[in-house]
């Protein structure tokens, strides 16, 4: 699919693969500083995903004294910004009684709310918002999209486990509980999101005369569509609230564009409006793959995120890596699934099997935070000034244990937290985990996010 | 070494969606859901007071103490509202789990007092009675939005352009299980979707108008005849064809209002009213399908008006908009009579559209629709091509429709003695020297041992592993996708096969090794079900290909014994058993059917409407026209629920 989608006037060949043009290259700013005031980059907040859990032994490193100079060997790819990053052992998931029966419907689903679904309402979506929406409802509206959602894989797998609604399965973000929040996965459409003015017309009008043309008529739509609300009966009415707050968000997207395309005139004007610094790295290239080389694929999807981080174009975003069962990796040379060598029952020749995965995932999450660090940014790198939390939903795949589940925490996030270090008795679970990164973000919170009882003050700076 | 089988023993719950078989039981009660009210009336009074004078003191002597409204309720169990409204859909799974836990045994647990026999068996029988307790009730409903397929098909009924017009959206469940949500990026994607579909049927400057820009919007009219009311009748008639009912005037105001913008921002006639169009295109009465009228707010089950039936019906046999003469009828307000309705559903599928009910709803049901993408490994299976994936994938497809179009029993599905093959596909057949070509054709079968789902290769392929067949995946296969039965997962903790045994299991067939799972108490009770269907089939290898000799070598043994005692000496002795329980796979297949014609999981009442349907199949042959008949309708797929809130709401505004 990937490698049939239309190539546009825009982009340029290089190479093998397409390479993708920023349209507004030269209009990245923080639009939330005021104009006078020192410039201090936002925090971003990303979570990458993979499911299943790890092999243990190959991932939990052997003490706190030696974790930089001797990492596990599943986190060996991250040595080169190792100092950037903090690991913790003791953070526990959810505890999926009664729905014992459906290890992989929750690994996702709780990973980000720290929640159990409604167990009365389990055949419909019925959880919590998650950490990235939460942290999305704050500092979204600062940017053209207020979050991100990547993945690689299309979230339609048809598994019931426990009589749970089949969306829980393939989803990590929701936007209200009963509500989620779709990934997308294809990565010239991330790309044509995040950037590209709307399509022009055949008649030649001016983007922006578009981008204001579209909100009046979203405007319009919208009026008609409280008409329609007001007629139908209340279950379909908050069906309709759906709708009503999708055309709302993307109106201010519009908004934000249209205000960064003002921005980027008065720039050519010789308006000097950005706040960036002039040794900011310039924005990152896109380059879609034309193989179905997973980790081409998986990295793309990283570089995107990236940009996005790069560009202030979004501030939230989570990435599944991929989702639990279907996944496999034939180019680490073998065609089994991943959910299937999982429960390995210590066969040594699965066991390498599933530590070979779960270096690969670690490779390319590796890949994106030393992207990222590599990139200036005011008086530091990104990855500074942003929060990369790694993870998965499952310590032991085989046991479906979440007692310890495995956590990589990249970037300090503007210096919230103390970077560099293995905190092997962390005692909490993965609800005060959330609410502490969304605090060291900055986030203000009314209320931890699901489980969680306290904040873990021992990763803050 | 290759990994092996997990083994799926019976958790310390039993199948307890051997309850599901129950629902196939014939019950003595009227005809059809509509007019079997009283029936069930009566039935209903009777398992009231059968709940009260046996079921409750039940609960209150052995359950209540650990599982009531007082925190920490034992494992998240709690029966005091379980008691209070028994029959309400939301505890019905809850009753099964208990009903399941104290048959085996569970529960009450050791130590706590301990039922008689008898009451046991009287809470465990009892569960077959549960469904009468249900008001009738059509069922949790909402309105739906369109889902990825349907919408890109209705713009290429509207418009003429390709369904791939919507490959950028993002894919989704459909049917039992859809989401039904909406979210920005879908909105975002609407909006570029309508940009393109305007693109593609406006002609360029200059040039004349396209056919389609001519059938939408009339003929070119002159600067200063371009007027308003020239504008609502064009919103009109495209309200009509998109919004699939006729627009109120609130709504042809909005569409005029999107068309006098584009004259405020000094775009000429035409150009208003592609902007009109974008407007209809975003609009949630055509991303939905919404009531044309309003709602009694004081009732609380309704019918579905016509329009929302035609396009439920559409929708759901040709994943596309209702056509013209569907509108008609809908015009007139007859669709919904039985007759109507029935020779509509005919019509419907004789037409090439209904493909849609294979791609949405039996590629789903046989589990073929992830053959494309399936991993096989390819030193193995060279012959996995996209072609042969392609041809297996058809091959369901095409006896699918057969069965569907020719309205045959049901039964064939089992026992067909025909497929559909081309040359590529003929290969995992040994048909390769008499069938040519690429196209698929009909083709007689001769060999027994062949023909219907069982031995499909589609199907063998997408219950096998990468590299070799799976025993326990193809029993899992017949009983949850053809018998209805509900195999319980595989505890994580219990030991793969090779490790129980290490050493000694290297040398054992795989038939030999499977059979371990049965030597060990915890997993018998399931693989002695499954593990015989799975050796059934395994003289098919994992693409398909009949073979007398496993991997290693070994000849292998497909003859096997089921619990029930029924032996069979190999595939077709097997078919014939599995074709014998008629009941059961009827059950299973209006079962599924009418979850995906609801988009909602079955529960409650609708237990009742599947009986009610079983008869009707059972009386007619088990022809497959008449199942989806019934299906189309029953009471649930020509009604709907009005959540109560609004009345409340609606009474306090009033105050």
């Amino acid at each position: 699919m990937r490698k049939s989608a239309l190539i546009d006037r825009r982009a340029c060949l290089k190479g093998l693969g397409v390479s993708l043009a920023l349209p507004l290259m030269d209009t990245m700013g923080w639009a939330d500083t005021a104009k006078g005031q020192a410039y201090k980059p936002p925090v971003r907040l990303g979570f990458m995903y993979m499911p299943h859990g790890v092999i243990m032994d190959q991932f939990w490193p052997a003490d706190a004294e030696n974790y930089l100079s001797s990492p596990p060997p599943a986190l060996e790819s991250l040595r080169p910004v190792l100092d950037q990053c903090l690991t913790m052992k003791g953070i526990s998931g959810v505890s999926i009684a009664p729905f014992n029966g459906a290890p992989h419907a929750l690994e996702l689903s709780t990973w980000l709310t720290a929640t159990l679904p409604s167990a009365d309402k389990r055949n419909e979506i019925n959880i919590a918002i998650s950490a990235d929406q939460i942290a999305a409802n704050h500092v979204g509206a600062f940017t053209t999209l207020p979050s991100l959602e990547l993945a690689t894989m299309p979230q339609n797998w048809k598994e019931n486990q426990e009589g749970l609604n089949e969306g829980y399965y393939s989803h990590c973000s929701y936007r209200s509980p009963t509500q989620v929040v779709p990934a997308e996965i294809n990565p010239r459409n991330v790309f044509n999101r995040l950037f590209r003015k709307p399509e022009q017309h055949g008649d030649g009008r001016e983007s922006t005369q578009v981008n204001a043309l579209d909100r009046s008529l979203l405007d319009i739509v919208l009026g008609g569509a409280r008409d329609l609300r007001r007629t139908l009966p209340r279950s379909d009415q908050r069906k309709l609230d759906e709708y009503l707050d999708s055309v709302r968000s993307v109106e201010r997207r519009i908004a934000a564009i249209e205000y960064r395309q003002k921005e980027a005139a008065l720039e050519k004007a010789g308006v000097r409006a950005s706040k960036r610094n002039a040794t900011d790295s310039p924005p990152i290239e896109i380059k879609i793959p034309e193989g179905d080389k997973r980790s081409e694929y998986m990295q793309v999807m990283c570089d995107l995120n990236v940009l996005a981080f790069q560009t202030d174009t979004t501030r939230v975003s989570t990435y599944i890596g991929s989702r639990p069962n279907g996944a496999s990796y034939p180019e680490l040379g073998f065609s089994d699934q991943h959910h299937s060598q999982t429960h390995h029952q210590n066969d040594p020749e699965m066991v390498a099997k599933v530590a070979k995965i779960t270096e690969f995932n670690i490779a390319q999450f590796a890949y994106m935070v030393k992207k990222m660090h590599g990139l200036r940014e005011a008086d530091g790198t990104l990855l500074d000034n942003c929060i990369m939390m790694w993870g998965s939903g499952l310590e032991d795949g085989n046991e479906h244990t979440r007692e310890n589940l495995p956590f990589v925490v990249a970037g300090s996030g503007g210096g919230a937290i103390k970077t560099g270090r293995f905190l092997p008795n962390t005692k909490g679970n993965q609800g005060d985990l959330l609410t502490t990164l969304l605090a060291c973000a900055g986030i203000p919170l009314d209320r931890p996010v699901g489980i969680a009882t306290k904040q873990f003050e021992e990763i803050k700076a | 070494m290759t990994p092996s089988d997990t083994v799926r023993p019976v958790s310390k719950v039993p199948v307890f969606l051997r309850l599901s078989l129950v629902l196939c039981l014939v019950s003595p009660c009227g005809a059809r859901a509509e007019t079997g009210g009283a029936d069930h009336e009566a039935l209903k009074a009777e398992s009231e007071a059968f709940f009260s004078d046996r079921v409750t003191p039940f609960i209150k002597n052995y359950c209540i103490a650990c599982h009531q409204n007082r925190r920490p309720t034992q494992a998240g169990v709690n029966f005091s509202p379980a008691l209070k409204a028994p029959g309400h859909a939301a505890f019905h799974d809850q009753w099964k789990r208990a009903v399941a836990r104290v048959k085996a045994h569970d529960m009450p647990p050791e130590g706590a007092p301990q039922p008689s026999d008898a009451d046991r068996r009287m809470f465990v029988d009892w569960i077959s009675k549960l469904k009468y307790l249900s008001e009738k009730d059509p069922g949790r409903f909402v309105i739906r939005r369109l889902t990825k397929t349907e919408y890109g098909n209705t713009l290429h009924d509207l418009f003429g352009v390709e369904p791939s017009m919507a490959d950028g959206l993002p894919d989704e469940v459909s049917g039992e299980g859809y989401l039904n949500s909406l979210s920005p990026l879908q909105l975002e994607q609407y909006l570029t979707i309508a940009d393109r579909v305007l693109d593609r049927i406006v002609a360029p400057d200059d040039a004349p108008p396209t056919e389609v820009q001519k059938r939408l919007f009339g003929e070119p009219a002159a600067p200063e005849t371009g007027t308003r009311e020239a504008a609502r009748e064009v919103a009109r008639s495209l309200a009509r064809k998109a919004y699939r009912r006729p627009p109120t005037q609130a709504e042809l105001d909005v569409l005029v209002e999107a068309f006098e913008l584009g004259r405020q921002n000094d775009l000429g006639y035409e150009q208003s009213l592609h902007l009109m169009l974008k407007a209809v295109l975003v609009s949630p009465q055509f991303l939905f399908i919404t009531p044309s009228g309003e709602i009694e707010s004081n009732t609380r089950i309704v019918p579905l008006d016509d329009y929302q039936l035609a396009s439920r019906l559409s929708y759901f046999l040709w994943a596309t908009m209702p056509d013209n003469e569907l509108m008609v009828l809908a015009d007139s307000g007859t669709l919904h009579e039985p007759e109507i309705l029935e020779a509509q559903v005919k019509r419907l599928l004789q037409d090439r559209r209904s493909r849609a009910l294979f791609d949405g709803f039996g590629a789903q049901w046989l589990g073929v629709g992830g053959l494309d993408i399936q991993v096989f490994d390819p030193t193995v299976f060279p012959q996995m091509t996209a072609e042969m994936r392609d041809a297996m994938y058809n091959e369901a497809r095409l006896f699918f429709e057969s069965i569907v179009r020719e309205n045959r029993s049901i039964i064939n599905f089992i026992g067909g003695d025909y497929t559909y093959l081309n040359r590529t596909l003929a290969s995992i057949y040994g048909l390769e020297e008499t069938v040519w070509g690429p196209e698929m054709r009909r083709v007689q079968l001769s060999d027994g041992n062949r023909g219907g789902v069982l031995t499909m290769p589609g199907v063998l392929a997408a219950t096998s592993f990468p590299n070799r067949t799976s025993a326990v995946k193809r029993g899992v296969w017949v009983l949850e996708q053809l018998l209805g039965e509900h195999v319980p997962a595989a505890p994580p903790n219990v030991p793969v096969l090779d490790e129980q045994v290490q050493g000694t299991v290297v040398d054992l067939s795989l038939r030999e090794r499977t059979e371990l799972h049965r030597t060990n108490p915890v997993c018998a009770n399931c693989h002695q079900i499954l593990d015989p269907i799975g050796f059934g089939l395994e003289n098919f290898d994992a693409i398909g290909r009949w073979r007398d000799r496993d991997d290693n070598g070994e000849a292998i043994d497909a003859a096997g014994e089921l619990p029930s005692g029924e032996r069979f000496s190999g595939p077709e002795d097997l078919k014939a058993i599995i074709a014998g329980r008629i009941d059961d796979l009827a059950g299973n297949l209006v079962e599924k059917l009418l979850a995906y014609a609801l988009g909602r999981r079955l529960e409650g009442y609708d237990e009742i409407v599947v009986d009610n349907l079983m008869r009707e199949i059972a009386g007619d042959g088990y022809r497959m026209q008449t199942l989806i008949n019934a299906v189309v309708t029953s009471y649930p797929f020509t009604h709907r629920r009005i959540e109560e809130e609004r009345s409340s709401n609606e009474k306090k505004r009033a105050d």
